[in-house]
């Protein structure tokens, strides 16, 4: 059933390099997400779920799950994107939403990869899809950043694939399955594992923005428009943590799981780390919303490495962080629409200029610094306190203190946005307040998770967490 | 015979230690892909046609005769030649890259078992790190296109070390990967002269905190 939905979706997509109208391009927008719809739909409604398709893809929970937050995600995406880009020439308009629609559907097929070759395949499509939309501007910056992401992201897919072959090889070159991999695996040379874990870790670590090729993720959601943004510091990540996920899964009946855990507890460190210093040292919103990508999926990768509830903790971070991100993406190209910049120091007064704008934008400060009810609260508090009763207090301490640096950093920057005097000049006529409110929806169906957890999600993240 | 190729494949790797042309950069990445495809014919015994079709079309069309020649095209484009001033003399250079193949010798040596092919594993690891040292050693970005072009080159003996027989998925993948990094580099270098006016990576600096 998925070939004939990507077949759609290509064709789709395809379709939009061609159009000559943009209405066209708005009407194949339309179609692209109902198309989506419609395949969420099927899935449920179809019987579909947790069933197989082809051979290459199953519809598994956590690929389901992370599906229907991309639905939602792109939906607003498409729709913010419009508005952003109606002064863009025809093609280039024309190319960029192509090139989004292409995008999304290779990370929906990454979601439901059920080989780890094909998850390997659909990651690289990713890069090229985002590529185009780094490139979007056309400008020096744009250029530079397109060029340092290719060429970051193919060395560090290449190196993937080196950890995917000494993985076959300790599967003795049976079968690149998930389901046979692990257990084909518990046999294998531990040796192999670990360096296969390793390769493959800092190769999709440019998918998850986590440490070490964190940067390039930073850079892309620099450069991209803050509506692709949106979709690159969600969709596209959260498809690299299912990327790693899934590996992670697959060591846990072998012998060096524990192993396994210390590494992601490491590279968890270092990415809060770094997170948390560029935090305080960018002088651009679009950054500073990337570092505090890197510095929630450092989160996550602790959750994974502390294991238990951590897990737990970490999957409904990863979920929780999807609706807060994209809507604070979404309301800096409201922001952007009216300062024509995102230099922190020179824009401010924020409040005054577009009162829903600023509350999203305070909300969400409130949401990614995990103050109650915001649902990172839940996680982080959770992940904090397993830390605390495995007697690993020196986690506990490292965690607390960085997170001092990231709740300082956050509350400066997003109050000198909202209350700062300005002094870039103001573009008033382009203030869109629908798209602030639009937004502001994303942040509040976040609040909600905050305050109330619906069973079936609770369900299915309980399934997700249990192997 | 096998052998024969694997050792020359070394010598090309060593001696791109000490290439500063850019266009021998662009020979040393043909021959290695004529070689690949020695190795590859030699080492694969039950092919199929299909199979070998595109064994053939991923290491000498695509490998040995497109790459080149879109390198080529750049280098005639942007009319840079030589790689800058690196901090390492070619002396330097040359002696690192041996110092390489030998630690690559020993991590073989200590790490293989009976799972991979030894030979081809120490030479695959080799053709990683060198192009790595190159990327890192040179500034210039078309050195760093080598660089990568090498560590792919390096991927696919990494496969025939395991005898994976790679699906022709995950080889079409590969060729698309290097193929839009390859087109990207000619839509770069032309760009940059136009926009940035720089070739060199050290210049690359405007994204940044």
């Amino acid at each position: 059933m998925i070939y004939i939905f990507l077949a759609i979706w290509l064709s789709i997509a395809c379709a939009t390099f061609f159009v000559k109208q943009k209405s066209v391009v708005r009407l194949l927008c339309g179609l692209y997400i109902a198309s989506h719809i419609a395949f969420a739909a099927t899935i449920f409604a179809g019987g579909y779920f947790t069933f197989s398709s082809g051979s290459l893809f199953t519809f598994d929970h956590a690929g389901t799950l992370f599906y229907l937050l991309l639905v939602i995600v792109s939906g607003f995406v498409l729709i913010h994107s419009e508005e952003y880009l109606k002064d863009d020439t025809l093609s280039s308009y024309k190319q960029y939403f192509a090139l989004l629609m292409l995008l999304i559907a290779a990370i929906t097929g990454v979601y439901f990869a059920n080989n780890i070759a094909v998850t390997w395949i659909l990651l690289e499509a990713t890069t090229l899809c985002s590529a185009g939309i780094i490139y979007h501007r056309h400008s020096e910056d744009a250029l530079e950043a397109t060029w340092k992401y290719l060429f970051v992201c193919s060395t560090g897919i290449a190196i993937a694939y080196l950890g995917i072959l000494l993985l076959s090889a300790a599967a003795n070159n049976t079968s690149l399955d998930y389901d046979q991999l692990g257990t084909l695996i518990t046999q294998g040379n531990p040796l192999y594992l670990k360096v296969a874990f390793l390769l493959i870790l800092t190769g999709y670590s440019c998918k998850m923005e986590i440490f070490p090729l964190y940067t390039i993720g930073v850079d892309a959601n620099f450069a991209a428009p803050a509506p692709a943004s949106a979709l690159i510091s969600t969709g596209l990540v959260n498809a690299g943590f299912l990327a790693i996920f899934r590996i992670y899964r697959l060591y846990a009946e072998t012998a060096i799981f524990e192993w396994v855990q210390h590494v992601m507890i490491i590279i968890g460190i270092m990415s809060l780390l770094v997170g948390a210093l560029f935090l305080r040292r960018t002088n651009n919103y679009k950054r500073f919303l990337s570092y505090s990508t890197v510095e929630n999926m450092g989160i996550v990768a602790i959750g994974l490495g502390i294991g238990g509830i951590g897990v737990w903790a970490a999957i409904f971070h990863v979920i929780c962080h999807t609706f807060i991100k994209s809507s604070l993406f979404l309301q800096i190209a409201v922001v952007r629409q009216i300062y024509n910049g995102y230099r922190i120091n020179r824009i401010g007064d924020y409040i005054s200029i577009n009162k829903v704008g600023a509350v999203g934008l305070l909300l969400g400060m409130v949401a990614i610094l995990a103050f109650p009810p915001s649902p990172l609260f839940i996680s982080e508090l959770t992940i904090l306190a397993k830390t605390l009763f495995t007697n690993q207090w020196w986690l506990t301490v490292i965690i607390t203190v960085i997170m001092c640096i990231v709740l300082y950093s956050v509350c400066l920057r997003i109050i000198r946005l909202c209350y700062q005097p300005n002094q870039d000049e103001l573009h008033l006529s382009r203030i869109n307040r629908r798209l602030s409110y639009s937004a502001l929806s994303l942040m509040l169906a976040a609040f909600v998770f905050g305050l109330w957890q619906p069973d079936f999600l609770l369900s299915i993240i309980d399934k997700i967490a249990t192997f | 015979m096998l052998l024969s190729l694997i050792i020359l494949y070394i010598i090309t790797l060593t001696y791109l230690s000490i290439v500063e042309r850019f266009r021998n950069y662009v020979s040393v990445i043909t021959i290695q892909g004529w070689i690949l495809l020695g190795i590859a014919l030699l080492r694969l015994h039950s092919l199929d046609w299909i199979e070998l079709g595109f064994i053939v079309t991923e290491t000498l069309i695509f490998k040995a005769i497109i790459v080149p020649a879109i390198l080529q095209r750049v280098i005639k484009k942007t009319k840079i030649n030589r790689v800058r001033t690196s901090g390492t003399s070619q002396f330097n250079s040359l002696m690192l890259s041996i110092t390489v193949l030998i630690i690559s010798t020993i991590i073989t040596y200590y790490v293989a078992d009976s799972s991979v092919h030894m030979v081809f594993f120490g030479v695959a690891l080799y053709a990683l790190l060198s192009g790595l040292i190159l990327i890192v050693l040179r500034s210039r970005i078309f050195a760093h296109m080598i660089g990568f072009l090498i560590i792919e080159n390096g991927v696919f003996l990494f496969s025939m070390a395991i005898g994976v027989e790679m699906p022709i998925l995950i080889n079409s993948a590969i060729l698309l990967d290097i193929l839009m990094s390859v087109l990207m580099l000619g839509m770069f270098m032309t760009k940059v002269d136009k926009q940035i006016h720089t070739d060199d990576s050290d210049n690359l600096t405007h994204v940044k905190d």
